[in-house]
């Protein structure tokens, strides 16, 4: 089984942190890595990485931690007034659902035109076999059909208004 | 001339005086927190996303959220241990959107933050650079929370979301192919 860990590996990287790898250790120490996979790997990737650590934390600039605070703030208040604006656009939708329902139950109650037609498709469905169903859709297929998108996608597509809204 | 303030104004108000109050700490420990950490959150966000624009819109990104993050921390190393966990999460998904827009993130744009300078740190650090971006993102992200920011497996595991008993062997991975990457016969 192959090893993974060495028991010199925290003695090797603390020389390498502390700046004192390879020179300033012991000779054994530095005979050992020459020869261990392991404390050699340490030795070569933790040297890497703290170099580039100095030289990357001298050159960053980030920015002043007021500003970043301020824009928290900033950030916090929009998120809330969007939070607190939401339950006024899930009563608007609820508004607009009741007024379509309001519209159609007036539209039904008043068009003898719908009353007759819906009388119609009663007494027709009472004693109706499936079959009778054939020739009354390639009749009304097409409006059948529109009324059928019309459910699906309204909701479809209110969704995906209010959704976006909420982005 | 003044407007009557109404209910609605007044509620607004307290709710925007909420979601400041909802912060996890007060503007004097967050300022002082952020100047003992946001370099080594930048480099590391750099390191990992191997992108410098990616890592400056992440730094903000990475302490709103741990401001609004409904956590308690026990302990300087735990909340140190959250603000990076947060970093590693938004890099993961910087990378996945990345995926679509295979344009971003090339990975050697952190080497303009040492400047074009040809000195031999310069170089040094370039040639870590792009032996760091041969290495997947998990892999970048071990090793820079190992070595440069001198984390144990046990932090490790937890800013990163994985297994403690899983780390030696993850760590001696990474570490086995950038020294192999660093060495002088290597092509990167």
């Amino acid at each position: 089984m192959k090893r993974i860990e060495c028991e010199f590996e925290a003695e090797v990287l603390a020389a390498v942190i502390q700046s004192r790898w390879p020179e300033r250790v012991d000779p054994e120490l530095r005979e050992h890595a020459l020869t261990c996979e392991i404390c050699s790997d340490v030795a070569t990737v933790a040297g890497a990485m703290d170099t580039t650590r100095d030289e990357m934390r001298a050159a960053i600039v980030v920015p002043d931690s007021g500003r970043v605070w301020w824009l928290a703030q900033l950030r916090a208040r929009r998120d809330a007034a969007k939070a607190a604006g939401r339950p006024i656009t899930a009563a608007q939708i609820v508004a607009f659902g009741c007024a379509v329902a309001l519209l159609g139950a007036c539209f039904g109650a008043t068009s003898t035109w719908f009353q007759t037609a819906l009388g119609a498709l009663l007494t027709s469905a009472k004693g109706m076999d499936m079959n009778a169903l054939v020739p009354l859709l390639v009749e009304h297929g097409a409006l059948a059909a529109c009324m059928l998108a019309v459910v699906l996608l309204v909701p479809a597509a209110l969704y995906l208004t209010v959704g976006r809204d909420h982005k | 001339m003044f407007r009557d303030v109404t209910f609605n104004d007044v509620s607004r108000v307290d709710t925007l005086h909420d979601a400041c109050a909802g912060f996890v700490m007060d503007e004097d420990t967050f300022r002082a927190f952020y100047d003992r950490t946001a370099r080594g959150v930048w480099a590391y966000l750099a390191r990992v996303t191997g992108d410098r624009q990616a890592a400056d819109d992440l730094l903000q990104e990475t302490y709103y959220r741990f401001l609004r993050a409904a956590a308690t921390h026990d302990s300087e190393d735990h909340r140190r241990n959250s603000l990076y966990r947060i970093a590693t999460n938004l890099a993961r998904d910087v990378r996945r959107r990345s995926l679509l827009r295979p344009t971003d993130l090339v990975g050697h744009d952190i080497e303009r933050v040492t400047g074009d300078d040809r000195t031999s740190a310069a170089e040094h650090s370039t040639d870590v650079t792009r032996a760091m971006a041969r290495l997947k993102p998990r892999e970048r992200a071990i090793l820079w929370l190992a070595y440069a920011e001198g984390n144990s497996h046990r932090e490790i595991a937890e800013v990163l979301g994985l297994q403690p008993s899983s780390m030696k062997i993850l760590l001696f991975r990474a570490r086995r192919k950038l020294a192999e990457l660093l060495s002088p016969g290597s092509k990167s």
